[in-house]
């Protein structure tokens, strides 16, 4: 089994080297004339194009209606860059123009991607549409670009890079192709990396991603950046094919044409994205005499595609290029390394506790919804190791503490002290990094990646290696990646979920996911622990085995935890502590006993106290 | 001051064009939470129709309008039924990706049925203008701006006093509720649909009048900007989308007048982008954050 896949891999690799020497040596003899070379171009770079849109799209799950913006922006700075140097040699001209277009369009992207920061959906949509039209006008009147008649006379890469035209085409075809090779085994691999798990995981939850300990804000921002750079560099590497560059080339309709490409394809799959490229760069001219039909077939595929196969031809699944890349990975490692990257196993971060200081205290904390006062005056204080309840009838603001305790909300009053140190204004990511993790009432994983994953992009910030390591795979990434492989599958095997690890998280029975929820949390290596309702929707065996769940993790996890939960008989049997929420307010404290017997708590879940001294509904559960 | 004031009178005539169509964006945005790429290219289908109507079927120009009108109300009916229906339980980005695909497909069809060629648009108001002091106002102007404002106002009454009304704002406030409630919801959608193509088609008669020139992507320009004047008054909100529609349209001819008539869209795009990030809920609009 495993040399069977061993020798696919050796065979991917050498076939995309195979398909590069024929390709080459049959243009360089003149086989392949000077149109259809020009078409293969083509391909290269609407590939370069979609995967780099599959970037945001895709992985990230922004729809980017301007994509071309970023491409022409790309295509100017290389044409004008290279017109400009015409005493030095084509080929440096052209590594300095490529780079120079990447970076500026990068630019443009880091633009465009801070608006991604406040909007989502429709609306980062239509700023993207917005900016691309932008930079489209602005094209049009500026005078470097030529204005609206264009940017003529840029050298073509197939008759300046070699001396005879044939064998100029042939090294044009071995700069795209190698140029293609790159940017898409990079996103791919980086894809592969921690940061591309942040990525998928903003995708999946961006509630619970942040909350995971994941900085969303710059993982879109880099989403966003890299993909304009990427796009950049094909659109210098388009504006030197072709000679010449008109503002209109690089209109909605463009960018819709790459948005197909990687719809059609799959959205989030990368090999998707270059077969696809691939057929909708060839077709149209195949079909020449239906050419005024193109943009009719594109806009039916893209209706059609939605209604009937929403998730493209690929899906999100990748064809066998990933084990290609994987097993080239290793097989540089085993001939060309002295020996293999040893697991770096994450650091624990310790967390200074003082006998007898609370880990987690807040100070007269409260906040305001508009005129409703949705929580005041709360104090709660949290030893190491305690297991405390917090109840109250439906609606007293118990989600909300939990909102204000890790951030998802900033309170209008108070003070959040966390092992000594205020996290007053921090964000829900630093505030997880600090030592709280949290589950949700209603279950929020990142349901299309699995179990593995879901617990590894927990481990994320107690990683080291950076976008460019995760992308080119050195031995801190090797390392790292196997050190929290060993970590993560170490964590469930203390849940009895090892078994489940490849399973797609959205999978598991409701159960598991609770229990994946709190594993995730975990892994943020917490020093407090909040359950949001854990016990919701399970059976009373489920919810003793959850009360065992629960001690075990105090022990061995070594947590304070402050749990929200209806299931009386639940929180009476683990909790040391109890307080009690109503209308916003702590209206009791104290231990299981006291508090079932207490006036106020009972008259808060009853209503009026009750004089005839019957006991029923849950005023029989609090007893 | 004369300039500024003719200038002013331009933005109130475009701008009242940009309210009509944007009603149609913020109603169907409003109920089914989607933003209709293809509202502009329904203002194209009416204008070929009243080319077709007088040029080919020689029918009068009030048949033409009407029949204008009707053939848009049929084509915002077949588009929900057709397209956006299947994918109403579907991830918001499907939803608007299939918006696109249809906006792109009607102005592909356009393009291969009626050529690119731009046809003269073949109804024109031949009124003096009326003079008031060193200012004209032209028949055409104060035309558009009485009958949108006409327009808009048996709207908000029918929205707001009807029992059709009470239910389209029933299902744009809980889809599941208004079922529960007896509410026919595809009859609510439909009609909603119905009503924002009307508007369309008015609008259409309008905008061509003012610029009498057909062709294949006439459409995508004024749906742009009346989608970005309902942005701008707060999307789903009917007197929003007015607000937005005469505050774009007068920005826009001011700058045309002060600036320079090219960098007008730039301009159009730079007030959008402004609003979402700093008011991504609109000028009438209140954001609202997701649950945790």
């Amino acid at each position: 089994m495993v040399k069977n896949k061993t020798h696919a891999y050796a065979l991917n690799t050498f076939s995309l080297l195979a398909i590069f020497i024929i390709i080459f040596s049959l243009i360089s003899n003149g086989s392949i004339n000077n149109y259809y070379s020009s078409i293969l171009i083509s391909i290269l770079i609407s590939i370069i194009m979609a995967v780099s849109l599959n970037l945001t799209t895709g992985m990230l799950g922004q729809l980017c209606l301007g994509h071309a913006g970023f491409m022409s922006v790309g295509a100017y700075t290389a044409g004008i860059i290279t017109k400009a140097l015409p005493d030095m040699p084509f080929g440096l001209s052209l590594a300095i123009a490529l780079v120079a277009g990447g970076l500026l369009a990068a630019v443009c992207g880091f633009l465009i991607g801070m608006p991604a920061l406040r909007l989502k959906g429709d609306y980062l949509a239509i700023i993207t549409l917005g900016f691309g039209e932008i930079i489209r006008v602005i094209i049009q009147n500026l005078s470097i670009t030529g204005g609206a008649a264009g940017l003529t006379g840029i050298s073509r890469m197939s008759r300046k890079l070699a001396a005879t035209p044939k064998e100029s085409s042939a090294v044009q075809f071995a700069v795209v192709f190698w140029i293609m090779v790159v940017v898409v085994t990079s996103i791919f691999t980086l894809g592969r990396s921690r940061h591309g798990r942040a990525i998928l995981s903003i995708r999946e939850n961006e509630v619970a991603a942040e909350a995971t300990g994941i900085p969303t804000t710059y993982y879109k921002l880099l989403a966003f950046t890299l993909a304009a750079f990427f796009a950049g560099i094909a659109g210098g590497l388009h504006a030197h094919q072709i000679g010449m560059l008109t503002p209109k080339y690089f209109d909605f309709n463009k960018s819709i044409e790459y948005l197909v490409i990687v719809v059609l394809g799959g959205m989030g799959s990368i090999t998707g994205s270059i077969i696809s490229a691939t057929v909708l760069v060839t077709l149209p001219e195949l079909l020449r005499e239906f050419a005024a039909w193109r943009m009719v077939i594109y806009s039916l595929t893209l209706v059609l595609m939605m209604i009937f196969r929403p998730t493209g031809l690929m899906g999100t699944s990748e064809f066998s290029l990933n084990l290609a890349i994987d097993n080239a990975t290793a097989y540089y490692r085993k001939h060309f390394k002295r020996k293999d990257a040893k697991p770096k196993l994450p650091f624990q971060p310790h967390y200074d506790v003082w006998e007898d200081q609370p880990v987690l205290n807040t100070v007269d904390l409260g906040i305001c919804f508009g005129g409703l006062v949705a929580a005041k005056d709360i104090n709660i204080s949290l030893k190491d190791n305690e297991i405390v309840g917090l109840i109250g009838p439906n609606g007293a603001g118990k989600t909300t503490i939990f909102n204000l305790l890790t951030g998802v909300y900033t309170p209008t009053k108070g003070d959040i002290i966390l092992l000594n140190n205020s996290i007053i204004n921090k964000p829900t990511h630093e505030i997880t990094n600090n030592g709280i993790a949290r589950t949700f009432q209603n279950i929020r994983l990142f349901k299309s990646m699995t179990v593995l994953e879901n617990i590894k992009v927990a481990f994320h910030t107690r990683m080291r290696y950076s976008p460019i390591e995760g992308m080119v795979r050195n031995s801190q990434f090797s390392g790292e990646e196997r050190g929290i492989d060993i970590r993560a599958r170490e964590l469930l095997r203390v849940f009895d979920m090892e078994d489940y690890a490849d399973d797609n998280a959205a999978s598991l029975p409701y159960g598991l996911q609770r229990k994946l929820e709190i594993c995730r949390a975990l892994a943020t290596n917490p020093k407090v622990l909040l359950l949001d309702e854990p016990a919701a929707g399970m059976n009373a065996t489920e919810t003793i085995e959850l009360m065992e769940t629960i001690k075990k993790i105090r022990t061995r996890f070594s947590v304070a935890i402050l749990l929200i939960e209806h299931d009386m008989k639940l929180v009476m049997g683990i909790c040391e502590r109890i307080y009690v929420l109503n209308y916003g307010n702590i209206i009791a404290e104290g231990t299981p006993a006291e508090i079932a017997v207490n006036k106020d708590v009972i008259t808060a879940y009853l209503g009026m106290a009750d004089n005839t001294g019957e006991v029923k509904g849950e005023e029989a559960c609090l007893k | 001051m004369t300039l500024f004031i003719s200038q002013l009178i331009n933005g109130l005539h475009v701008g009242s064009i940009y309210a009509l169509i944007a009603l149609g964006y913020t109603m169907v945005y409003g109920i089914i939470r989607l933003i209709n790429f293809a509202h502009g290219d329904i203002l194209m289908i009416g204008a070929y129709t009243v080319v077709i109507a007088i040029g080919s079927l020689g029918f009068s120009p009030v048949v033409a309008i009407i029949s204008s009108i009707a053939v848009c109300v049929l084509f915002g009916v077949l588009i929900e039924k057709v397209a956006y229906k299947p994918l109403r339980n579907s991830p918001k980005i499907s939803s608007l990706i299939t918006a696109i695909g249809v906006s792109m497909l009607l102005q592909n069809l356009a393009l291969l049925i009626f050529t690119p060629t731009p046809k003269p648009y073949p109804i024109s108001l031949n009124v003096e203008p009326i003079a008031l002091g060193s200012v004209h106002i032209s028949f055409t102007t104060m035309l558009t701006f009485g009958v949108s404002l006409l327009v808009m106002m048996a709207l908000q009454a029918f929205v707001l006093t009807s029992k059709a009304g009470k239910s389209m704002r029933a299902v744009s406030e809980d889809m599941d509720a208004a079922v529960l409630m007896g509410i026919n919801v595809n009859n609510t959608i439909t009609l909603t649909f119905a009503i924002g193509c009307a508007l369309a088609g008015i609008g259409s008669v309008l905008y061509c009048i003012a610029y009498p020139s057909v062709s294949p992507t006439l459409g995508s320009l004024p749906g742009v900007k009346a989608f970005i004047a309902a942005v701008l008054g707060g999307i789903g909100l009917i007197p929003g989308a007015v607000l937005g529609g005469f505050l774009l349209g007068i920005a826009e001819s001011l700058t045309k007048g002060y600036i320079s008539s090219k960098m007008s869209d730039a301009v159009v795009y730079g007030i959008l982008i402004v609003i979402l990030l700093f008011k991504p809920a609109g000028l009438l609009g209140k954001s609202i954050r997701e649950k945790v």
